[in-house]
């Protein structure tokens, strides 16, 4: 077995980073804070930069902003909250493009790490969420909402022993925990498969190279594939998100 | 700058060795820094992307509608003045068939006028040369009876010359003149 | 002394092996159904797509929603994994 000796680097190197600026401070920036500052710099520029003179005949930047905003506002908004919910459009749209982007940092040569592979990220935005289906849910439906979740219409009663506890915990612990470690985990799995497929290829340089090629097709497709992930992820975020809002407005549907 | 990009790729345990917490847990900072970019691209995105990408949208949809609807409008009205064309058309097809209808009955109602006046004229020219005929007739009758009266008597009296002796003469004189006394009587 | 010490640290480095091996049980314990729910959430929503194409828009959606649910409990696994693994 040539590549017998083979030593993955403990799981530390691939996700913590060293501070760099304002070290040991709440303020501390490293890897992870300074690309998703780089990110938001970015969806601003693109956006605000794209949208400051709207053309009745777009240009191609143009296009693409207003796809992406038809994307969010069809095909999540609308078709998931309802017609009418077009003031959700805004929220929806930042969180998918701010996932989105900072998804994509897995595959941009040189940088190769997404910063929502860290907790920290999918951690705030999923109670970010968390937050907002309640305080939508209570002030559009009041206490209703709970009890019309905790003890669903036309269950039998005796099963209210079973189902209550369990949409209990449903919506206040699997909800969000779900929606932060999905995010987390698809990206975090990614990085760590690329990683692997990477410094396979390296040591199969130094030791058999003609194996080399394999870990490199590889890590080729991989990373393809971790652009369709990045895309998807973001999609799904955005759309459970949806999902919970619609389910606070209407939780009768 | 190329402290930074090295301490980009070099991850911390490289040095510090490895930690005790997980690798999983949430730290601080990032989520400090993480809850300022979000709120910053959201705040700014509502404020100056959303509303702006909003409006182009239905300033277009608005645009393409208004041009649909100008579009049947004028589609309509040319149809309404294709119909009125038509109209008039036929109109115009009427009238120049009642015109020429007209004008011919006007040529022919001259001509059988013509042809009246000119059967007139020639029946009056031919009766009056009927008339002129028989005058003519009449006098060279007149006239030829007279100049056989007039012939008969010069006959007449050139054989009675000859033929009748002085008595004889002054016989019928003598008769004659009593007829015409009687006559006068 | 040094023995005791030696067999301090073969308990710690057994400790940390089992727990190794029962994190990689977990996880892939915890990939087996889920594997098998997304491929009858995919198979579906594909006979779906191909008896009803006008609807795909929609289906593909749920699709979607159905996938990220079931995957949920692979993820739990994923990172129970580093979280036993210690």
């Amino acid at each position: 077995m040539l590549l017998a000796a083979f030593e993955f680097p403990h799981i530390d190197e691939l996700f913590r980073w060293k501070g760099l600026f304002f070290g040991d401070t709440a303020y501390e920036i490293n890897k992870t804070s300074l690309l998703v500052l780089i990110s938001s710099v970015m969806i601003l520029l693109i956006f605000v930069g794209g949208s400051r003179r709207m053309r009745l005949i777009p240009t191609k930047l143009q296009s693409i902003l207003e796809m992406t905003f038809e994307f969010i506002d069809h095909g999540i908004t609308r078709d998931v909250v309802g017609k009418d919910a077009g003031r959700f459009t805004p929220f929806l749209g930042s969180l998918f493009l701010f996932i989105l982007f900072l998804n994509f940092w897995e595959i941009v040569p040189f940088i190769q790490f997404p910063p929502t592979a860290r907790f920290a990220i999918p951690l705030y935005l999923a109670l970010q969420t968390y937050f907002i289906y309640w305080y939508l849910g209570f002030r559009h439906n009041g206490y209703r909402y709970l009890t019309g979740h905790l003890f669903p219409a036309g269950v039998p009663k005796a099963l209210y022993i079973l189902v209550t506890p369990i949409e209990l915990v449903q919506i206040v612990i699997v909800r969000p925990f779900s929606l932060a470690v999905r995010l987390l985990a698809n990206m975090m799995a990614g990085h760590i498969l690329l990683t692997a497929l990477a410094l396979l290829t390296a040591y199969a340089l130094e030791n058999a190279p003609i194996i080399a090629i394999g870990p490199f097709l590889l890590n080729v497709g991989v990373t393809g594939f971790e652009l369709l992930v990045g895309f998807l992820q973001a999609y799904i975020f955005t759309l459970l998100t949806a999902v919970y809002i619609a389910d606070s407005i209407h939780p009768d549907h | 700058m190329n402290v930074v990009f090295a301490a980009l790729l070099v991850s911390e345990n490289a040095n510090d060795g490895v930690k005790a917490s997980n690798p999983i847990l949430p730290e601080t900072t990032e989520i400090v820094w993480s809850v300022v970019a979000f709120v910053l691209v959201f705040a700014v995105l509502a404020w100056k992307a959303w509303p702006a990408i909003s409006k182009s949208l239905s300033d277009r949809e608005a645009k393409i509608r208004a041009d649909l609807d100008a579009a049947e409008g004028a589609r309509v009205e040319a149809e309404s003045s294709l119909e009125t064309y038509k109209q008039q058309l036929a109109d115009a097809r009427g009238d120049a068939g009642r015109i020429i209808d007209e004008a011919r009955q006007a040529a022919d109602d001259v001509r059988r006028e013509l042809i009246a006046r000119a059967e007139a004229d020639a029946a009056d020219l031919r009766t009056r040369a009927q008339e002129d005929i028989r005058q003519a007739t009449e006098r060279a009758m007149v006239d030829l009876q007279a100049r056989l009266a007039d012939l008969s008597i010069e006959l007449a009296q050139r054989i009675v010359e000859r033929n009748l002796d002085r008595d004889t003469q002054i016989a019928l004189i003598e008769s004659y003149i009593n007829e015409v006394a009687s006559t006068q009587k | 002394m040094h023995d005791i010490l030696l067999a301090v640290q073969e308990a710690g480095e057994l400790k940390d092996g089992l727990s190794s091996i029962g994190a990689g049980i977990a996880y892939g314990a915890a990939a087996i159904g889920p594997g098998i729910g997304i491929g009858i959430v995919v198979g579906n929503a594909i006979t779906a797509m191909a008896r009803q194409p006008e609807m795909s828009g929609p289906i593909r959606t749920t699709m979607f929603l159905g996938i990220a649910f079931t995957e949920a409990l692979a993820l739990f696994g994923f990172v129970l994994f580093f979280l036993a693994k210690g």
